[in-house]
């Protein structure tokens, strides 16, 4: 098999580096297809470039000259005009199988920075669509890539490996805010401090249909930038207590360094909503609810140590579906390998049947000739013994090298075969 | 011809339970197959047994007697759970769900079975009655699952428990208004059944359908029934109510109507007290086996 992955991955290679590998955008992307394509014609190719990973997929038809990892490291370094030297050592390179297993546990994501993340089998696809658009594509290719994105599939459908959230904000949305309401587009959201993790919050809201923000800030230029980045409103930090008292979703960063809701207050505020429900979800360290606001009635209080608990156990949830990943890419790469041979194979006994049926027909086309008074029935007799001779003396290779591909590697019996036969 | 008995369908309710349980710990697709397949045959097998019952008495099943009338609740109930558990499979609807299931058909072993003589009078309209408090009696079914499922979920999402990846409960919004709806749907039925009840009595006084105040099925049932109007005309005025007090008052009063009611059916049946709902002259578990058409 004359495939080779050349890569650099978040595990192997600096983000400095990765950067400057990258495609990082679609029309450097056709550039470097253009270039690949001229500089390795009648090679398949495939660029998969995300922000966690860089990886050249490339093979040829198996009687080609290989390519090479030096041949590709040369080609990056010119493309990205960057001293092969910079990263040359931080590059990986699988060949055969070990290309094909590598492909599979990346689409898998069990390569990937989080373990089991979905985006992944996407950004796969969207590389294998555009080298497909870019006529990059060949049937090694084709074949390789459909069998990583039936690998995906089986891993998502007979793994746990993509189940349960691994971040605070998913976690506090996915696990508990939709346990709590039915729909999210008639509900407010209050968020209270403007932190990383509050948008990463207001993100996954409104995936949920969330359309009424309000953000409450000590600095009114941030809940400015917020508000217009997510579609809602600023409003002063005077007003706190107001909103307080009707937001149904409450999502909390301040750098406060004391709680700044107490459970009174929070009675007193919401006392005009009673019977409401209301999800606080407190991502500031130190707290800005204090811990007994939760007890309240219809209130439901969650901090950053009652979501990691959840994370922790999803997180390990995946890693111990790690092993019957691995079993079922194993299996899918075999099965491939042996697709993959078996075709390979086939054409060496396609050609060799061809071959010495044809020179049997030659041959008795001759005898036929030179003895023109046979009739029909001799005829047919006389071909078909033929036809069984050259089967059964065919038989014995070609059993054995079916026995080979199902096992393994046949490129040994398949070039004896080529040489002895002049195929 | 197939022959069905309690025992057919209460064996399988009970595997479909098991399984339900199972996925707790091992969760996997098989197990809720098994679980659904084992509803399903049990489904089959129920509908076999009323239909033999029918056939039997010449009575509607839920004019035939106490222990058919209980074994058509069960019987829809098991309906319900398979059109949820179908339309949204990882809802842990049968985790609440079949022990009530269980709880009716059980019951109804220890229930009057014998068919009433007494019903060629005024067929319709008993048949009016005994149609409105099954329905209704259905929904305070549902309303005390429902009830159980809020304060399961209520109570995860206060101690902050991780979702099980086996058995994913509903949202609490979606449980407190179908807790409502369900609550707000049986009292209209169950006092128009009663009122039904109290106006075949009357016209047909002196009879044999005549009712007496000391009547435990009726007092039992005429008591459970204010008590759930009073909760009715609560959750009708109240504009916002806590969601785990709704739950909370729903699952006693609903649960609290469901043990009346059977348990007095059980106690009449178990003493031999008269009621217009049958006696124990003929109690149900010797006559379970039945042979379906």
């Amino acid at each position: 098999m004359n495939l080779l992955a050349l890569y650099c991955t978040h595990q192997t290679t600096s983000l400095a580096v990765r950067e400057r590998l990258a495609f990082a955008t679609s029309e450097r992307l056709v550039t470097g297809y253009a270039a690949m394509k001229q500089r390795f014609p009648d090679t398949e190719i495939v660029i998969l470039s995300t922000c966690n990973r860089v990886e050249l997929y490339v093979a040829r038809r198996s009687d080609a000259e290989p390519m090479t990892p030096p041949m590709l490291a040369q080609f990056l370094s010119e493309f990205h005009d960057l001293p092969l030297d910079d990263f040359v050592g931080e590059l990986r390179a699988a060949t055969g199988s070990e290309a094909v297993r590598h492909l599979f546990e990346v689409i898998s994501s069990l390569d990937s920075m989080v373990l089991g993340e979905p985006q992944i089998v996407n950004q796969v696809r969207e590389a294998y669509r555009v080298a497909e658009a870019q006529g990059a594509c060949g049937p090694m290719i084709h074949a390789l890539f459909q069998g990583a994105i039936r690998t995906s599939s089986r891993v998502r459908t007979e793994t746990r490996l993509a189940e349960g959230k691994v971040s605070i904000a998913s976690v506090a949305v996915g696990d508990f805010a939709k346990s709590i309401f039915d729909h999210f587009d008639d509900k407010l959201v209050l968020v209270i401090g403007a932190g990383e993790m509050a948008e990463e919050t207001l993100r996954y809201l409104k995936d949920e249909g969330v359309r009424e923000i309000v953000v409450v800030n000590r600095s009114p230029e941030r809940a400015q930038r917020v508000a217009a980045e997510w579609g809602g409103r600023a409003v002063p930090w005077s007003e706190l207590n107001t909103w307080l008292g009707q937001a149904d979703v409450i999502v909390s960063t301040t750098g406060a360094d004391k709680p700044i809701v107490d459970a009174s207050l929070f009675k007193q505020v919401r006392a005009a909503a009673a019977g409401r429900t209301a999800f606080i979800l407190d991502l500031g360290a130190p707290r800005d609810f204090d811990t007994n606001v939760g007890d309240l009635n219809d209130v439901f209080l969650y901090d950053i140590d009652s979501l990691k608990k959840t994370c922790e156990a999803n997180r390990k949830a995946r890693v111990r579906e790690i092993d019957k990943a691995r079993k079922l890419i194993d299996e899918e790469a075999a099965k491939f390998m042996a697709e993959y041979y078996h075709r390979a194979s086939g054409e060496v006994v396609s050609r060799l049947m061809q071959d010495w049926h044809a020179v049997s027909k030659d041959e008795l086309d001759r005898l036929f000739h030179k003895l023109p008074d046979l009739n029909e029935k001799d005829r047919e007799q006389i071909e078909r013994t033929v036809e069984r001779i050259v089967n059964k003396l065919l038989h014995p290779p070609l059993e054995a090298l079916k026995v080979e591909a199902r096992e393994g590697t046949p490129h040994g019996l398949i070039n004896a075969l080529k040489r002895l036969f002049r195929i | 011809m197939l022959k069905t008995s309690v025992f057919c369908f209460l064996a399988s309710y009970v595997l479909a339970f098991a399984c339900e349980l199972g996925q707790f710990r091992w969760r996997h697709a098989l197990a809720r197959i098994v679980s659904l397949l084992m509803a399903v045959a049990g489904l089959i097998a129920h509908t076999f047994y009323l239909l033999y019952r029918s056939n039997q008495s010449d009575l509607p099943p839920l004019l035939s007697s106490a222990h058919d009338w209980l074994l058509v609740v069960a019987w829809l109930a098991v309906l319900v759970y398979l059109f949820v558990s179908l339309a949204e499979g990882e809802l842990g609807i049968g985790l609440v769900m079949w022990p009530v299931v269980l709880l009716l058909v059980v019951s109804a072993q220890y229930v009057t079975a014998a068919p009433s003589h007494v019903l060629d009078y005024h067929r319709n309209w008993k048949l009016l009655h005994a149609t409105l408090l099954m329905l209704g009696t259905t929904f305070v079914l549902l309303g005390f699952v429902l009830s159980l499922l809020y304060l399961w979920q209520h109570r995860r999402l206060k101690q902050r428990q991780t979702q099980s990846r086996a058995i994913k409960l509903p949202n609490l919004e979606l449980i407190e208004r179908l807790n409502r709806w369900t609550i707000l749907a049986a009292v209209p039925l169950q006092t128009l059944g009663i009122a039904s009840g109290f106006g075949l009595s009357i016209f047909s006084k002196g009879g044999e359908l005549a009712m007496t105040w000391t009547d435990p099925v009726v007092i039992g049932g005429a008591v459970t029934c204010l008590l759930m109007g009073v909760l009715f005309v609560w959750l009708l005025i109240q504009k916002r109510s806590p969601g785990r007090q709704v739950a909370l008052l729903t699952a006693w009063a609903c649960g609290f109507l469901l043990v009346t009611l059977i348990g007095l059916q059980m106690l009449t049946a178990a003493v031999g007290m008269r009621s217009i709902h049958g006696n124990a002259s003929a109690p149900a578990a010797v006559a379970t086996e039945g042979q379906a058409p």
